[in-house]
């Protein structure tokens, strides 16, 4: 059963897939590209670092990216047949999306490796300069939860009617709208701060997006 | 008399749509016609029963199961070809059946075989490729092939053309025979249930008009020439469907329950009957849908 989920949603977004998949084994490759061991002086050195870091801020791009474009293709189908299918295979509703959440997340892996290869590849064939490292597996190991929060997320929403998704997108965009208002009012309420601290500073479900994404680094 | 299906007071209301008060019970084995217009509610009965739509408030048993509570179990032994093809047209006929066959116990693979050859479908076949027809038969196939107990078929060989609708109606006839299942086939063709079903039940507007054995159906509905008619007609043995004039002292009458003996209700009345029309199914049911909408024209 679970064979055949999984063989359905690879079906419906395997070209996607390999997409993502080239992209993150590129993202990588590139963060390292300006990497000279040569003549290194310590200013060179921050130099360096702040463009891997540069580069570093598109993981967690191409993590959500990877998420929404994996949730939207596993919903679909079923969207475009208003579920009677899904609905009528006799198996309980929360079954069915818990096998369709675990396809999505076997096939999420596939970017997550190709972030490793990339990274160890980059790793292999940089010559660095004394005090710096390389961390090809913590970085893929947070490439990957970071795209397993954000599909979990994306899942949620695709898998419910358009309305909730409108519903969804509709507070977000009120609460950016009320903002703005309350900006230009010149008041110093702040609705989105609190909001956004709670969400992206620890123990918020979306800190693992902040912070430095570094492949290479002391 | 045990039934497959039994609902009781069944009540549902989407926008400005309302099934109410809705009672259907089909006798298991039984081949039963679920007829109706065209937004009557045949469809939305029918997810109801298999637990894809939620009642306001009602009792559904099917094959013995509460649902929605026991729809899983249910609905492992139940083969439902909907209204508009549903399955994933990114797959082919090959890809549709092993998906389909993962989630059914008793699929079998020996006789699905056999309706691919039968049905002149290929394994290869992308399903977005298929035609109507093509695609009415994968349907059939693959309710067939898992062996249920009850099929459930929501206007099945709607569109299709007379060869392919011949091909579906006795692939279903071939499973009915072997295995004594249930099947619950909704249409809007009324000779096409006319020759397989042996009930039918009848709705409009939400409602059950009428549910009966065909041969009740298809027998006690009559059109009568009545010379002399009553202009109040009392009392009458039958159920007076439509009266319509005709030529001076002629009048058609429409009747339900008719049977010979009635006929001396006429002579009582200082009536005479001059004719006895029997009418087909279809013209059964239009009189029928037409007395449900206008109750005031008959008796």
């Amino acid at each position: 059963m679970f064979r055949q989920l999984l063989y359905t949603q690879w079906k419906w977004s395997r070209l996607v897939l390999l997409v993502i998949g080239l992209a993150a084994f590129a993202l990588p490759l590139l963060s390292v590209q300006g990497v000279r061991p040569d003549d290194l002086g310590r200013f060179d050195v921050e130099q360096m670092l702040a463009g891997v870091q540069t580069w570093g801020l598109l993981y967690p791009v191409l993590a959500t990216a990877a998420a929404l474009i994996l949730a939207m293709t596993t919903w679909g189908p079923d969207h475009r047949g208003k579920h009677i299918y899904a609905l009528s295979l006799p198996i309980p509703r929360w079954h069915y999306a818990l096998l369709r959440f675990g396809a999505g997340c076997v096939l999420l892996a596939a970017p997550v490796a190709m972030v490793w290869i990339g990274a160890l590849v980059a790793s292999a064939a940089t010559n660095l300069p004394a005090g710096l490292e390389t961390y090809p597996t913590i970085l893929a190991l947070r490439f990957g939860l970071a795209a397993l929060v954000a599909y979990a997320a994306f899942f949620a929403i695709s898998a419910g009617t358009n309305r909730t998704a409108g519903v969804v997108l509709g507070i977000i965009g009120g609460l950016v709208v009320a903002q703005l208002i309350l900006l230009i009012a010149d008041t110093n309420i702040n609705v989105l701060s609190p909001l956004l601290i709670r969400l992206f500073v620890w123990p918020g479900p979306l800190e693992i997006f902040t912070g430095r994404w570094m492949l290479i680094d002391v | 008399m045990s039934h497959a299906i039994e609902i009781r007071d069944l009540q549902y209301r989407a926008g400005t749509f309302e099934i109410r008060d809705l009672a259907v019970n089909v006798p298991t084995g039984s081949m039963y016609g679920f007829l109706g217009p065209n937004g009557s509610g045949k469809t939305t009965t029918i997810r109801l029963m298999l637990g894809l739509l939620r009642p306001i408030k009602g009792t559904i048993t099917v094959l013995g199961g509460a649902v929605p509570r026991e729809s899983p179990r249910i609905l492992a032994r139940t083969g439902y070809v909907p209204e508009q093809p549903h399955l994933y047209t990114s797959l082919t006929v090959a890809e549709a059946l092993a998906f389909h066959a993962a989630f059914y116990p008793t699929w079998d693979w020996t006789w699905a075989t056999e309706l691919l050859g039968q049905f002149q479908l290929r394994r290869d076949q992308g399903l977005a490729r298929l035609s109507k027809g093509e695609m009415g038969k994968l349907e059939m196939l693959l309710a067939l092939a898992q062996r249920p107990e009850l099929l459930v078929l929501d206007e099945p060989t709607d569109g299709l053309d007379p060869v392919v609708r011949r091909d579906v109606l006795t692939a279903l006839l071939d499973y009915v025979s072997q295995q004594n299942a249930t099947v619950f086939i909704s249409s809007h063709l009324v000779h096409e249930l006319e020759r397989i079903c042996d009930w039918v039940g009848v709705m409009d507007r939400g409602r059950l008009v009428t549910e009966l054995p065909m041969h009740s159906f298809k027998s006690g509905i009559k059109r009568l020439r009545v010379e002399h008619p009553p202009a109040l007609p009392g009392d009458t043995p039958f159920v007076l469907l439509a009266r319509e004039g005709g030529n001076g002292s002629l009048e058609t009458w429409t009747v339900r329950g008719w049977q010979a003996p009635m006929q001396q209700y006429f002579a009582g009345v200082g009536a005479s009957l001059r004719e006895i029309v029997d009418l087909d199914l279809e013209e059964g049911f239009v009189e029928l849908l037409r007395t449900f909408r206008e109750p005031s024209t008959g008796a």
